[in-house]
């Protein structure tokens, strides 16, 4: 198996020479990359467009979001930046163990991403920030709401963001909590894309990583792959980058909110 | 100062490819009989082939498209709609319309031509990305029968612009399995215009150099563009659309205070420049037909190539326009309006140098030739009637009536489909090696353009005086123009069987082509009909301009060199006559 790898022609019959070959699928892959800046791009341009109509309402549905797991999963996504590079280094020095470990590492950091994502999700879910129609009982409603609103059915979303608000301490006058929805209809939407662009990733990060236990990424021959997925990869991070200020910083959040949110994601709290 | 010319050589090096004799036309191996399975077709990585797949899905769903439009065509016969009920009118101009742009009129000639020919006109063996070209036929594919099946379970009414009030979570038509059509058949043209692009950076012959390729190249390198940059922004609108048939909860939702102008915003930012992704090939295949036919250089080279890019970086600008009176700032309609009157710039150089090309050339009236002029003169008149739409003050009485519906069929029948036949004529003797029959090949351009120019003339007056599109009802004073659209549409539709009928008959019946039946320069046509399977045994090497008609004993310039050893990269190559340009 691991001779028939090393023997497979790196030259496909369509290229005159590898140098070409290389120039081809680099500059491939960059312009596959300005079609995904344009992909996020589109909903990061009406997500602006209703940032600016509706600033509170954004501001509000950002301080509901758990800052502790959104930091600590930069911190991953960057290190896992870094270990990916150290592959493309490792391949560039012919070093096909080491390539096959920072690939390993790369692809722990990022499935690390992902559990602490699901994690965010199930509580966004378990405290009902998710968009919806549905409609609570007067009964139910009155647990939390005072006055006038005791007799009129509720918003499910509005009453659980109410009290995720609270939590958060941050005052609801003036906002609409139902059109907060627009906010998270994006959060889900943004945030979703880049997992499914996550999930791609590590799939092909492991499809490597199977392959660098043969010895396949020789240089100069097959190094080019390596390139080309850490440069997706980059490029997933970078995404990364501009949705945590888009959708976790855009509204107030202090210091203790990043503890009290990993405490609440590992089960600490209270 | 006097700057020397250097003394040219028009001496052929080496002759391209001679003539193979019958006996030996029967036994050469080339793309079509070098294997013969059907596993070979479904997973073959050659770009011919893939070409070949192309184009016989998209005739089949042209087909469909065409049988929708019949549909509409037929109902508009009488005042109150001669054969449809109501919603079945709406869902048949939708199924027209949603067919023939998105399944038709978008991946024809990149999918056909584009993949047939980019590479071999730039003398390379294959695309960059031969498994990522095969894979885009099958996304295609796949997106067409999410279109396919939503017809069979009941259709979409939303027309083929998806405009959120209409596709909101109140529709009952099948918004998401269209929606999700969409999506798919996105990425599609997104991985053939990865594959292009990459293409012609990296996959040019030595000599190629950026002056020399063909215009259709050109065209296929800035539809590309556009391509890349704008099917995104669709896909991903689609998506946030989709959410709220999902989840019930709309992004564009105005009971959230939620915007559905900012839904038609990013559907124009795509479906604006996707019109230019439409036509930019087909001004490709206009640029190859006429200096050949007409036996004359290209009138302005440069000119019509960066008109090509112009157009698409323009094309981004002017998406406003569509929608001057859905809402948007007076202002803004200002501007708009301004910056499409740029952009109808480009389209008039070319149009220009074609005619310019054409003057004092011999023009032989073949049928390829036939067609292009039947492209010149309606798309000339569906171009200078896209200036009424663009101007702001004119557009607000125009908006939406027939006048916009005849408008944009001159421009994507009575040139994209038009230049789709032109080239379609072109091209069939290399494809499959058989001369068709050009007599009715003359007749059936003839044919089309009289039967498309009753079918949309009456349109303009039908328009200027107030039926509005997409109604199924009109007053009776407009039935003698409905009637004679119609009556057109039915010549069209003759005009359309012709060619099935004498292009598929030349596959049993036709005469061998040879290699070379219309005397074209380019490299496309210095090897054998149908080509060998890699296309070129030696790497060519390119000495000339591509439209070299003026030389004397033009035919034989392009001169095709053995290499020996691993070739060599284009920019590594600087050949003797680099100085020659294109002006005769």
């Amino acid at each position: 198996m691991a001779a028939n790898v090393h023997d497979a022609a790196p030259v496909a019959h369509h290229f005159n020479n590898l140098q070409q070959q290389h120039d081809a699928i680099r500059l491939g892959i960059w312009l596959f990359l300005v079609t995904e800046v344009l992909f996020f791009g589109g909903a990061m341009c009406a997500y602006t467009a209703y940032r600016i109509w509706f600033p509170k309402e954004f501001e509000a549905g950002s301080a509901a979001l758990n800052v502790g797991i959104a930091s600590v999963n930069t911190f991953l996504l960057l290190a896992s930046s870094l270990t990916v590079t150290l592959a493309v280094r490792a391949c560039y020095d012919g070093q096909q163990k080491l390539v096959q470990f920072w690939l390993g590492v790369t692809i722990i950091l990022g499935s690390l991403f992902l559990a602490l994502k699901a994690r965010e999700y199930y509580l966004d879910f378990e405290e009902g920030l998710v968009p919806s129609r549905k409609l609570v009982s007067p009964q139910q409603s009155s647990m939390i709401g005072e006055g006038a609103a005791l007799a009129a059915p509720k918003y499910a979303f509005v009453q659980s963001l109410e009290r995720a608000l609270h939590h958060a301490g941050y005052p609801t006058e003036g906002v609409d909590l139902f059109r907060v929805q627009l906010f998270f209809m994006f959060y889900y939407i943004l945030t979703g894309l880049h997992v499914i662009h996550m999930l791609v990733g590590i799939g092909l990060l492991g499809w490597q990583f199977f392959l660098a236990k043969f010895g396949f990424f020789r240089y100069p021959a097959r190094y080019i792959y390596i390139e080309v997925l850490s440069v997706y990869w980059h490029f997933v991070d970078m995404v990364w980058i501009f949705l945590l200020p888009l959708l976790y910083l855009a509204g107030p959040h202090h210091f203790g909110q990043v503890i009290s949110g990993l405490q609440q994601a590992f089960g600490l709290s209270q | 100062m006097n700057k020397t010319i250097p003394e040219l050589d028009y001496t052929p090096q080496m002759v391209p490819y001679p003539e193979p004799t019958p006996a030996e036309d029967k036994n050469r191996v080339h793309y079509l009989n070098v294997s013969d399975t059907v596993w070979s077709w479904l997973f073959t990585l050659d770009h011919k082939r893939i070409g070949i797949l192309y184009l016989v899905s998209v005739s089949i769903f042209f087909v469909f498209g065409g049988i929708a439009a019949a549909l509409v065509r037929t109902n508009l016969l009488t005042p109150t709609g001669a054969i449809l009920e109501l919603d079945q009118y709406n869902k048949a101009f939708t199924a027209h319309g949603t067919i023939m742009l998105f399944l038709f009129l978008i991946p024809v000639i990149p999918g056909v031509l584009g993949n047939f020919f980019v590479p071999m006109m730039i003398g390379a063996k294959d695309m960059a990305f031969p498994k990522l070209n095969l894979l885009s036929w099958y996304v295609y594919m796949a997106g067409a029968m999410f279109f396919v099946w939503q017809l069979f379970v009941g259709g979409l009414d939303t027309g083929w612009t998806l405009y959120p009030p209409y596709t909101s979570q109140y529709s009952h038509t099948n918004v998401l399995y269209a929606g999700l059509g969409i999506f798919i058949t996105g990425f599609s043209s997104i991985l053939t215009a990865v594959n292009i692009i990459a293409t012609v950076h990296k996959m040019r012959c030595p000599g190629m150099t950026w002056s020399r390729l063909p215009l259709f190249v050109w065209a296929m390198y800035a539809t590309s563009l556009i391509q890349l940059l704008g099917t995104p922004v669709l896909a991903v609108t689609v998506l946030m659309l989709a959410t709220e048939r999902l989840f019930g909860i709309g992004i564009f939702d105005p009971t959230l205070e939620g915007d559905p102008l900012l839904f038609q915003h990013l559907f124009w930012f795509y479906s604006h420049p996707a019109v230019y992704i439409m036509i930019l090939p087909g001004f490709g295949v206009i640029s190859e037909v006429i200096p050949c036919f007409s036996r004359k250089n290209i009138f302005g080279y440069h000119a019509i190539a960066w008109a090509s890019v112009g157009i698409a970086v323009v094309g981004f600008l002017v998406w406003g326009h569509h929608m001057y009176i859905a809402g948007q700032g007076f202002y803004l309609g200002m501007v708009f309006s301004t910056l499409t009157m740029l952009v109808a710039v480009p389209s008039a150089i070319k149009v220009f140098n074609w005619v310019a090309t054409m003057y004092r050339g011999s023009i032989h009236f073949a049928p390829p030739m036939s067609f292009a002029i039947a492209f010149l003169f309606l798309f000339t008149i569906g171009g200078l009637t896209g200036l009424h739409l663009g101007v702001l003050g004119t557009d607000i009485h125009l908006h939406d009536t027939y006048f916009v519906v005849a408008h944009f069929h001159f421009v994507m029948v009575g040139g994209m489909l038009v230049a789709w036949l032109a080239g379609l004529h072109y091209y069939w003797p290399k494809m499959t090696g058989r001369m068709y029959n050009t007599f009715w090949a003359n007749v059936a351009a003839i044919v089309v353009c009289v039967g498309f120019f009753l079918t949309f003339a009456p349109q303009f007056i039908l328009g200027y005086n107030g039926m509005p599109r997409r109604y199924p009802h009109y007053p009776e004073e407009f039935q003698i123009l409905n009637i004679l659209s119609t009556a057109g549409a039915s010549i069209q539709a003759i005009g359309f069987t012709m060619p099935a009928i004498y292009l598929l008959g030349s596959l049993v019946f036709g005469r061998p082509a040879g290699n070379n039946p219309w005397h074209a320069t380019g490299l496309e046509w210095q090897v054998p009909s149908p080509p060998p399977p890699h296309n070129f045994e030696q790497i060519p090497i390119v000495y000339y301009p591509p439209y070299e008609y003026s030389i004397p004993n033009g035919l034989k310039h392009v001169v095709i060199h053995s290499l020996n050893g691993n070739g060599v990269h284009s920019s590594d190559i600087t050949p003797k006559h680099q100085e020659v340009t294109s002006g005769s």
